[in-house]
């Protein structure tokens, strides 16, 4: 039977400097994907329909795939469900009759029509971008509040700082688009990227044991939370997706990179920083 | 097992209780009482659960209204018709279409029900009523009476069309946009724009008694037609400081003259009229005396008399200066009602349905989606419960763990139907996230309690309760201040999942979660003893 052994890391293999370099790598790397992004299309990431209109229709026919794509030549993609004749198609219009009698007229049968003008897109899309700042200053302002030293706090900050920008970049690498799903993901990786990272200080901080034994606890712990998350939330996205159910795929797969990105950045660049603080920070 | 040692045992075993009181007990949520026809999916399954839009099925139209207001303005009561009209003329915009709303909250305010008014015509037609048109603060939108108005009309609107279950309510977002939301349960949007587009016909008809050679006989006049009332400003129902509930109405110059001549030509204004024959229809629909009728699509909705006083100012010439009178009521219902069929049904402005979201879905669906997040919230617990077998290997621990966090859903669910929320797929992303700090700090617990070898006295278990509790505190703090914006802010389809995601939170950090410690430390207890 398989067993789940947290493997203990042989941490002093490897500088400060050498566990710090990966992490912000790849964060270095995420934002300069956002950058990129920024220049080509004006945007970090590509909004979906829900920040800028647009209008999805599910509907139930006989038709393949691409005569449905033919027929309603409005369409900007047509999305078949698993186990079921019914089609999800999303277009930038907001002209939710005439695509309504569009695909009555084809015959097909309406099960669902969504559809959010330009300007409620924008204003969803002012609030969610107000939503996440208020959300991420407030945690920084608690965990300093908490710690209330200084080396500490700014590496739990950075890390979730870090385990928000990089699912970022890999849903424009893997081309999902900003949605209601996304976005409730980023603020509960908010929420769910410190408690690794709080556990990880506490541990270290505030309990007798040396630094290496202290890390391995909470490893033992943090880990086993984290991959648990990981594994909830992938199946998550493989079950909601074959259903087509809105909302849930999006917010899964976002918080799948998100709970990876946390493993690396609490265990590589928190601890890092935590061990130069105990060992040389505090020295000197 | 000792009771107070285990006080959080048994806490949690009252929430369950009580939870499932709510979930299956008989009448379940206060909300679904027989006076509130109006929320979904009541008692349509085997739970007093509640189901939003997305998981029953239905239409949901959210748009703004259509219009600018002018705020911050003085207006005596008597100026009403003579600024409707100048502005009206000023932008060549018909009288109905111009509204006074005096005190608003931020002044008196002047209306502008119409599409694509520019600020500064809008600001020249107010000085040229005599406003200040420079001073005034001119924002888009309308006022809250008439949004008020616009909901009583849809509201009655389809209440009498027949579909039932309706729901209308005003929603501001946290930028200040205010939005009517329509939800209307089994019906397709374009069923629901018919019917709040529908309009029918209006009139007020004079009746009076004339004596003639076969004795007494009734004639009609019709004394303010559909289109007098059209351009006339029909108030919101209310109740006078005496507590009279009443519908308020300004009516143009032009219709003010009409309407006292034939008053005056009528008779009604004699002191006969006002006085022994005064409207008695309610009592003697055959025989009423001298009645104005309400009259929508032939059918009369209303009957009253003329007061001596409004019959004094009509003969004296005052009500053609300030032609504004109150049409008196029983009850705010009834106030309500007529205000709506003084209108013939038509809405005070437009929705802006293009400016909106649109959102409708057949009921199979929402059945469908109701199962299908079961099963998937089912399955990613599965999910959750084989890596914790895998990683604990001793059902001791692992059976209570994931009991527990299937409690924490329990007692939400529980929550969810005792208030009567109407659950939507944003709430079941709450309780996903719920389960998932529900677990972390399980493992929390479970650790710190275990790692440390036996556990021999109460006081080491209580110091190692603590110490987690202290992790898992500060990070439930910090999902609630990630979450409450959200909360807080009005965002509309996010904001339940915030609440459900906020409330489990605390459910988990002072319920569950405690009793999840306790459990742990009788099953470790017992084993120590073998």
């Amino acid at each position: 039977m398989v067993e789940f052994v947290v493997p203990e890391p042989d941490y002093d293999r490897y500088s400060n400097r050498q566990l710090a370099a990966v992490p912000l790598a790849v964060l270095a790397l995420a934002l300069l994907v956002l950058a990129g992004w920024t220049l080509v299309t004006g945007t970090p990431v590509t909004p979906g329909i829900e920040f800028t209109g647009g209008t999805e229709i599910q509907v139930a026919t006989d038709a393949s795939q691409s005569e449905v794509r033919q027929t309603l030549d409005f369409a900007e993609s047509v999305q078949p469900i698993a186990g079921s004749n019914e089609f999800i198609i999303t277009t930038q219009s907001t002209d939710a009759d005439a695509i309504r009698s569009g695909a009555q007229s084809a015959g097909y049968e309406i099960v669902s029509v969504q559809s959010r003008s330009a300007s409620f897109g924008a204003d969803a899309q002012r609030l969610a971008l107000i939503g996440i700042g208020v959300a991420f200053v407030g945690m920084s302002l608690l965990i300093f509040v908490l710690f209330r030293s200084f080396v500490p706090s700014i590496a739990v900050v950075l890390s979730a700082f870090s385990d928000i920008v990089i699912p970022l970049a890999l849903m424009n690498v893997f081309g999902i688009k900003l949605s209601l799903g996304s976005v409730a993901a980023l603020l509960m990786l908010i929420g769910y990227s410190v408690d690794s990272d709080i556990l990880l200080n506490n541990h270290i901080l505030r309990r007798r044991g040396s630094f290496y034994e202290s890390t391995y606890r909470a490893m033992q712990t943090g880990v086993t939370m984290t991959v648990t998350s990981i594994s909830a939330m992938t199946v998550m996205w493989i079950v909601s997706s074959l259903f087509g159910i809105p909302l849930l795929p999006d917010l899964a797969i976002v918080l799948v990179f998100g709970l990876v990105t946390d493993l690396m950045n609490t265990y590589m660049m928190n601890l890092s920083l935590l061990r130069w603080y105990k060992f040389e920070g505090v020295a000197r | 097992m000792n009771l107070r040692e285990n006080w959080r045992i048994v806490m949690l075993v009252v929430f369950v209780l009580a939870s499932t009181f709510a979930l299956f007990g008989p009448a379940g949520a206060p909300d679904a009482g027989a006076n509130n026809s109006s929320s979904y999916g009541a008692a349509t399954g085997p739970t007093n659960l509640q189901f939003g839009l997305e998981l029953a099925g239905g239409s949901r139209i959210r748009a703004p209204l259509v219009g600018t207001t002018a705020e911050t303005l003085e207006i005596q009561q008597g100026q009403r018709s003579t600024i409707r009209q100048t502005v009206g003329s000023e932008l060549d915009i018909p009288t109905g279409d111009v509204s006074v709303v005096l005190n608003t909250g931020n002044g008196d305010a002047v209306e502008v029900l119409t599409e694509n008014v520019s600020e500064q015509r809008f600001r020249a037609a107010l000085t040229a009523a005599g406003l200040d048109g420079e001073g005034a603060s001119i924002r888009n939108g309308v006022t809250a009476q008439t949004r008020q108005q616009t909901v009583e009309t849809i509201t009655a609107k389809i209440n009498r069309g027949g579909l039932s279950g309706g729901q209308v309510a005003t929603q501001r977002s946290a930028t200040g946009e205010n939005y009517v939301v329509v939800d209307v349960p089994n019906a397709n949007t374009t069923e629901v724009l018919d019917l709040i587009g529908d309009e029918g016909e209006v009139s007020i008809v004079a009746t009076r008694p004339v004596d003639t050679d076969n004795g007494t006989a009734y004639r009609n006049q019709t004394v303010l037609t559909n289109r007098q009332l059209e351009n006339s400003q029909i108030g919101v129902a209310g109740v006078t400081e005496g507590g009279q509930p009443r519908v308020p109405i300004t009516l143009t110059e032009d219709a003010a003259q009409n309407y006292s001549r034939d008053l005056v030509d009528l008779g009604f204004t004699s002191s006969e009229a006002t006085g022994p024959l005064n409207c008695r229809y309610r009592e003697s629909p055959n025989d009423p005396g001298y009645c104005l009728y309400t009259v929508v699509d032939d059918e009369v909705v209303y009957a009253a008399g003329l007061a001596p006083s409004l019959a004094e100012d009509i003969e004296s010439g005052e009500f053609q200066k300030a032609p504004s009178f109150i049409m008196q009521t029983r009850s705010l219902d009834e106030a309500q009602n007529l205000q709506v069929n003084l209108r013939a049904g038509a809405l005070p402005t437009r929705l802006a349905v293009e400016n909106g979201t649109v959102l409708f879905l057949q009921q199979s669906l929402g059945d469908r989606f109701k199962w299908q997040a079961l099963l998937t919230g089912l399955i990613a617990w599965l999910a959750v419960s084989g890596s914790v077998f895998l990683r604990y290997r001793n059902p001791r621990v692992a059976a209570p763990m994931l009991a527990t966090a299937a409690a924490e859903v329990y007692l939400l669910l529980g929550f969810a139907a005792a208030i009567g929320l109407p659950l939507n797929l944003s709430y079941i992303a709450g309780f996903i996230a719920v389960i998932g700090t529900g677990v972390d700090d399980l493992l929390i617990i479970a650790d710190e309690i275990l790692n440390e070898g036996e556990i021999a006295t109460g006081r080491v278990f209580q110091s190692r309760f603590r110490k987690a509790f202290w992790v898992i505190g500060a990070a439930a703090v910090t999902t609630i201040i990630a979450m409450s914006p959200l909360a807080f802010l009005s965002l509309g389809d996010l904001q339940g999942f915030a609440i459900v995601t906020i409330v489990g939170v605390l459910i988990g950090v002072l319920v569950t979660r405690p009793a999840y410690g306790d459990v742990l430390r009788n099953l470790m207890l017992d084993q120590g003893g073998d």
